[in-house]
């Protein structure tokens, strides 16, 4: 034995030990991948090297910032900008010379990491922050049928879910709760929180002066449809057009050197000319407090009083900022907002807030002055920045220039509306979606990961758990049996399988009639039979419409990592969704366009269900409307003829294809099973998907 | 970047409003929104020695450099062995063996944050605790945390460590295999903000003049539509509490039917169905039977039994009972004399902080400045008191501190803890223990025993079943019936004594790095008693809480 087989023998024998050489032996040719370097993935990345995992595959597409370095302790303050991928796999290689770490730096949901990638890794696991991701995750490995492990994190809890498809739920077994939405005109027009206004800020009016120059008249358009104020629309409308203007003296050089006009001018117009306008309505001030336009030169020279509510009536100076001069920093009524629960501060910065002493710098209220000037000095950086050849600035919390903006803009809108203001440091936790962070709970849950990952491998089921890190002295953790898949869930109990195949020579229905087979035998699928066939939210065919049948795939954009979902027009078989791969680099160039797995998927047959659960349960793409209460008159049963509804949201999609007969894009036969599936037909506003017939369902 | 010079006028002009982080504050973000300022500051004038450079000795210390104490001391004799090189990644891997363990982690562990101070020694504790200028050592830290340390030198340790009410709090860890252990060992633990999400009194039942007054006043049946729907729940349940006391005598609904009917009272003060103010009122009516003057909790505080300091203890002021923290001591008498004072509202002073209710902005804003006014009055009246009753802890205590008591008086905490290993010596309370929770127990005792049996074999030679099972027994009592729980442990640790495994260490360095940073920024309620914690099933549970 070599001195080097000494050593490594001697650095496992801990591990031997206790995990048993079987075991132990196997972990060096176990391929690993785990998606995401932050937290919970330094510390993963740690783990299993030390863990004696052979190979391992870390994908990240993010950066390394200064607020990681509490606790993703692989990366050094000289790492920052770099790939949290590459800076992590470099430090932790040199751990342990006899793991192979392969960095990719990069987005998981990219088309080349398809099902056929996903099927080379023993296990995948899941250190992701976000929602979206963490679920594609789930569904490629549901696909791919790889155990997964999942977790997260937040300040002091956290969880971790061990994944085997049919064995235990999936991710998306239970629903996951939707990002808070706020109706248009409250964003646009009657803001009465704090988070109104930031949001009004960020998403709003930064882009609007500094994104891609676009029409968002159709945002309007969709809030009409939903019924919000036609008066309060037409306004907005107004205010619109005006944009142009400055977005053009913003990037004008002209207005270089010529005091803050640029500035001042989208001041002027967002904060006076847009609020007059709105005023003009008298109609919508009738039951709420009408917004007080700003003065610029007012406030710079501490003239500036913000009108007094007429219906405030209050004994003691309510609206401190109103009623001072608004030059001196309103502290009093800022320890007052602090701490204001009522205006989206989460729960976890109830510690954050509550120092008066200790405040942090930017912790500390700004008066309508403050706002202004940094309203005016951020809109200046961002300008110049524009000037300087960068395209679009899109807000990012780490990007300090974008938070100011924010935190000015939100304040001074606050302002104008006598809605409290935030500090920049508030402004950024709600801006930013920002959770808060620490090395100790991550470094628990990593410590989880792995022992649930072992279970996997080792296939002792029994022994899998959920487990919860909780905020109890006396129960740090709750662990908890994984529970069988949710019969009804619309991810994992679908069958899924794979094709290869040149996208831009293979037909729809090559692939349907192909994949359903002849049915003969057990290998030979369930034959053919009555199907509606999607990719995503879009419906590409169904029994009485077959117009997209002998289009190629590419031509209706279903390529490579995407997935083409066959749902049962009788509800009678499972849904088989059928992931799209490429044919191997060893295919001949002449050879068939299509490659069928085999053998070829045979989803359980189930009793004519009375409410069909098959419908994908991806998350809505686009704005969507969804159908008034009585859908009778949208989604009418079959033979019925088609309502104006049906004929307003139809001709506006025709006009992309002028040479489409509109009576074939709904056909009863798909009305009847959106209806039965309790699926409305919604709006598109997704302009991707222009060239392609389709019919957004949810 | 190109700037004009007008712009750079007024970035320098507005930089002074603009107050961008400093990189501390960036590196910090994160944490800083759950522990704020306050606790970050008593993270950085934290000195943490720690016993072994072990694997988990280094996991627990990375998680307490990364968020930034301000110094460690690793105390640690041992030699790095290839077993250390594989599972703690704070060794050069094959480059550290045969070299002194702790100076080999040292550089790793300094180079995750630069603001950390941190040094070697490569002594052994043993030869610490032998002089007095040694033992001065160890009580000059803040927090002392040892793993796998001999049962000999660790029940020396603990000794040393509980001699006196100020020395610092103690956390032992014993781990093996995918089985684990933590203690934290102190007197007494104070927490002023624990975070625990209790709701303080918004002063229903005990409206201070201001509120009342707008509650009596507000003309309920003659205010426009609109206001009438965004009567803040507050003054909606003031007011009806007002007319409920008129009509019975003064007295508070307390029966159940009584409890209806004003719960009824308050639907019928609705003008529409849909006024939501006024069903939040209604789904908000508990406050008005379940808002006590003082919360049982902090009453029992106020006749807390003084702590008995060991005879060594040193005086910790001349009119308080000794204790480690006198200052919490004196704002918590001072709080009972406030709540018995004339002057004083008769319960515990108000918090500002007011919950999240649906109403105007205008009101909403009028109700957070009378709460506001009120809780400054009530301060000023307890500062007044303080200042009376202990006019030194008065002179230092500083604003943040006081502000943070009073806004947390409902939710205030005093932890007593009991030395190390002294639950194990009432054995009746071991062996009711191993009925109740039979796991954790279990795995308790048998990592004493093992830990006895290692004392004898460092190199785990003699660590058999039968030694393990016998040394239990010689816990508990021979006549006790080990549950197969306990059994399971035995045979756990008889596999992989001495085996230290690296998911296990970074579990236990995430979990007692916790415990650590809530001693010490005395926010949170820390674990007390045994931590058990078994890896297999990835289950913790907690015994010998006194």
């Amino acid at each position: 034995m070599s001195g080097f087989d000494a050593a490594r023998n001697g650095r496992s024998a801990h591990a031997k030990a206790v995990l048993g050489p079987e075991l132990y032996a196997r972990l060096a040719d176990t391929k690993v991948l785990l998606v995401g370097a932050g937290g919970i993935g330094c510390e993963l990345l740690k783990n299993i090297v030390l863990t004696g995992f052979g190979h391992i595959t870390l994908l990240d597409l993010d950066t390394i910032d200064l607020s990681n370095l509490n606790r993703q302790f692989l990366f050094r303050k000289k790492d920052v900008k770099q790939s949290k991928a590459m800076v992590a796999a470099k430090t932790a290689s040199a751990f342990n010379p006899n793991v192979k770490i392969t960095p990719i730096h990069g987005n998981i949901k990219e088309p080349h990491f398809d099902i056929a990638w996903f099927k080379q890794f023993d296990i995948v696991m899941n250190a992701l922050d976000n929602l979206d991701a963490r679920r594609h995750v789930n569904k490629m490995c549901m696909a791919a049928n790889v155990p997964l492990v999942e977790s997260g994190t937040a300040g002091y809890l956290g969880q971790v879910q061990p994944i085997l498809k049919d064995r235990t739920e999936c991710f998306d077994c239970v629903p996951k709760p939707t990002p808070k939405t706020f109706p248009v005109c409250t964003i646009r027009s009657t803001p009465s929180q704090p988070i109104h206004c930031i949001v009004w800020a960020k998403s709003y009016l930064l882009p609007q002066l500094f994104g891609e120059d676009e029409d968002t008249g159709g945002e309007l358009d969709e809030a009409e449809k939903q019924g919000e104020n036609a008066q309060e629309i037409a306004a907005l409308r107004k205010e619109q057009t005006a944009f142009k203007a400055v977005r053009a003296a913003l990037r004008s050089s002209e207005s270089q050197g010529q005091g803050p006009s640029a500035a001042k001018m989208v001041f002027d117009k967002v904060f006076q000319s847009d609020i007059l306008n709105l005023l003009s309505m008298e109609d919508m001030w009738c039951t709420r407090a009408p917004p007080t336009p700003l003065d610029f030169d007012a406030i710079v020279n501490h003239s500036f009083v913000l009108q007094k509510r007429a219906d405030a009536g209050s004994p003691n100076g309510v609206h401190t900022n109103g009623q001072t001069s608004n030059g001196a920093s309103a502290a009093d009524a800022s320890n007052a907002t602090q701490e204001n629960g009522a205006n989206g501060a989460s729960s976890s910065m109830a510690g954050a807030s509550s120092s008066s002493a200790a405040k942090l710098k930017d912790q500390k209220s700004l008066s309508l002055k403050d706002s202004l000037e940094l309203f005016v000095s951020s809109t200046e950086r961002l300008a110049a920045r524009v000037r300087a050849g960068e395209d679009t600035i899109s807000f990012d919390k780490d990007d300090d220039d974008t938070l100011d903006f924010v935190t000015a803009a939100a304040n001074l809108r606050s302002a104008a509306y006598g809605i409290p203001g935030k500090s920049r440091w508030e402004v950024k936790e709600m801006a930013g979606n920002i959770i808060p962070a620490i090395a100790t709970t991550n470094a628990i849950i990593a410590g989880l990961i792995v022992l649930q990952a072992l279970h996997l491998l080792r296939k002792s089921y029994n022994a899998l758990r959920n487990v919860h890190v909780q905020f109890r002295p006396n129960l740090p953790l709750s662990t908890i049996r994984t529970s069988l898949p949710n019969p009804n869930c619309g991810v994992c109990r679908d069958a899924y399988t794979e094709i290869q195949c040149d996208p831009f020579r293979v037909t729809l229905s090559e692939v349907v009639e192909g994949i359903l087979g002849s049915g003969e035998g057990d290998e030979d699928g369930t034959g053919s039979r009555e199907v509606s066939v999607y990719e995503g939210q879009r419906v590409l065919s169904d029994p009485d419409w077959d117009d997209n049948n002998e289009r190629t795939l590419e031509s209706l954009n279903v390529t490579r990592g995407k997935f083409l979902t066959i749902v049962d027009e009788d509800g009678e078989w499972g849904t088989i969704q059928v992931g799209v791969g490429v044919l191997p680099l060893n295919h001949p160039v002449d050879g068939p366009a299509l490659i069928l797995p085999a053998p070829l998927p045979k989803p359980p047959r189930k009793p004519k269900p009375s409410t069909p659960t098959s419908a994908p349960v991806e998350p809505p793409t686009s704005v969507k409307r969804p159908a008034p209460d009585d859908d009778d008159d949208i989604v009418p049963l079959a033979k019925r003829p088609r309502t104006n509804d049906d004929i307003v949201s139809l001709a506006k999609r025709s006009r992309t294809n002028g040479d489409l007969d509109k009576s074939d894009l709904v056909t009863p036969s798909k009305k009847r099973k959106l209806d039965e599936d309790g699926l409305l037909l919604l709006e598109t506003a997704d302009e991707t998907l222009e060239d392609v017939e389709v019919i957004e369902i949810e | 970047m190109s700037t004009t010079g007008e712009s750079q006028d007024i970035e320098q002009a507005t930089s002074a409003v603009t107050d961008a982080p400093d990189n501390k504050t960036r590196r910090y973000d994160r944490q800083l929104r759950l522990w704020a300022a306050s606790g970050q500051s008593a993270l950085e004038s934290s000195r943490i020695l720690v016993l072994s450079s072990s694997a988990t000795a280094t996991a627990i210390l990375k998680n307490l450099v990364l968020p930034g104490i301000g110094h460690f001391t690793l105390l640690d004799s041992a030699i790095a062995t290839a077993a250390d090189a594989g599972n703690n990644f704070f060794l050069n891997a094959q480059e550290s063996i045969g070299k002194p363990r702790a100076k080999e982690a040292l550089p790793l562990l300094r180079e995750l944050n630069d603001s950390v101070d941190g040094e070697a020694v490569l002594t052994d504790v043993k030869e610490l605790l032998k002089t007095e200028e040694g033992r001065e050592t160890i009580r000059s830290f803040s927090l002392v945390i040892a793993h796998n340390l001999d049962k000999d030198v660790l029940d020396e340790l603990a000794g040393l460590l509980w001699a006196d009410l100020t020395n610092p709090p103690l956390i032992a860890v014993r781990s093996a295999g995918f089985l684990a252990e933590f203690y934290t060992q102190f007197h007494e633990h104070c927490v002023s903000q624990p975070h625990t999400d209790g709701t303080p009194s918004l002063r229903i039942t005990r409206p201070f003049p201001e509120l009342l007054q707008w509650a009596r006043e507000l003309d309920f049946d003659n205010v426009d539509p609109t206001t009438h729907a965004h009567i803040p729940f507050v003054v909606i349940l003031v007011r009806a509490v007002d007319e409920w006391r008129a009509k019975h005598d003064d007295r508070l609904p307390i029966t159940p039917a009584e409890k209806n009917d004003f719960k009824a009272q308050v639907r019928a003060m609705k003008r529409k169905l849909d006024e939501e103010n006024f069903d939040e009122a209604e789904a908000q009516a508990w406050r008005v039977w379940f808002e006590p003057a003082v919360p049982s909790e902090i009453a029992a505080l106020f006749t807390l039994p003084p702590l008995e300091a060991p005879a060594s203890s040193t005086k910790t002021g001349a009119d308080l009972p000794p204790s480690p923290n006198p200052a919490f001591h004196a704002l918590l008498r001072t709080l009972n004399t406030f709540v018995g004072s004339p002057g004083g509202p008769g319960c515990l002073p108000l918090s500002a902080a007011l919950p999240d209710m649906r109403t105007d902005t205008e009101s909403y804003v009028k109700l957070q400045n009378l709460y506001r006014d009120r809780a400054r009055k009530e301060k000023e009246h307890f500062t007044e008191l303080l200042t009376d009753i202990f006019p030194n802890v008065a002179q230092e205590i500083n604003e943040e501190e006081l502000d943070t008591f009073l806004k947390n008086s409902h939710q205030l905490r005093v932890l007593r803890g009991r030395k190390w290993g002294e639950w194990d010596k009432d054995k009746a309370a071991v062996v009711e223990s191993l009925q109740i929770s039979p796991r954790e127990t279990g795995t308790h005792l048998a990592l004493t025993a093992l830990s006895t049996l290692l004392s004898q074999t460092p190199d785990g030679s003699s660590v058999t079943v039968d030694a393990l099972r016998a040394e239990v027994h010689a816990l508990v009592g021979k006549d006790v019936e080990l549950p197969e729980e306990a059994e399971l442990a035995i045979g756990e640790l008889a596999r992989s004594p001495t085996a230290e495994l690296p998911n296990t260490a970074a579990f236990l360095g995430g979990m007692v790095a916790q415990e650590a940073i809530k001693m010490i920024t005395r926010q949170y309620v820390p674990v007390n008693g045994y931590c058990v914690v078994d890896l297999i099933d990835s289950t913790t549970g907690v015994v010998g809480t006194p």
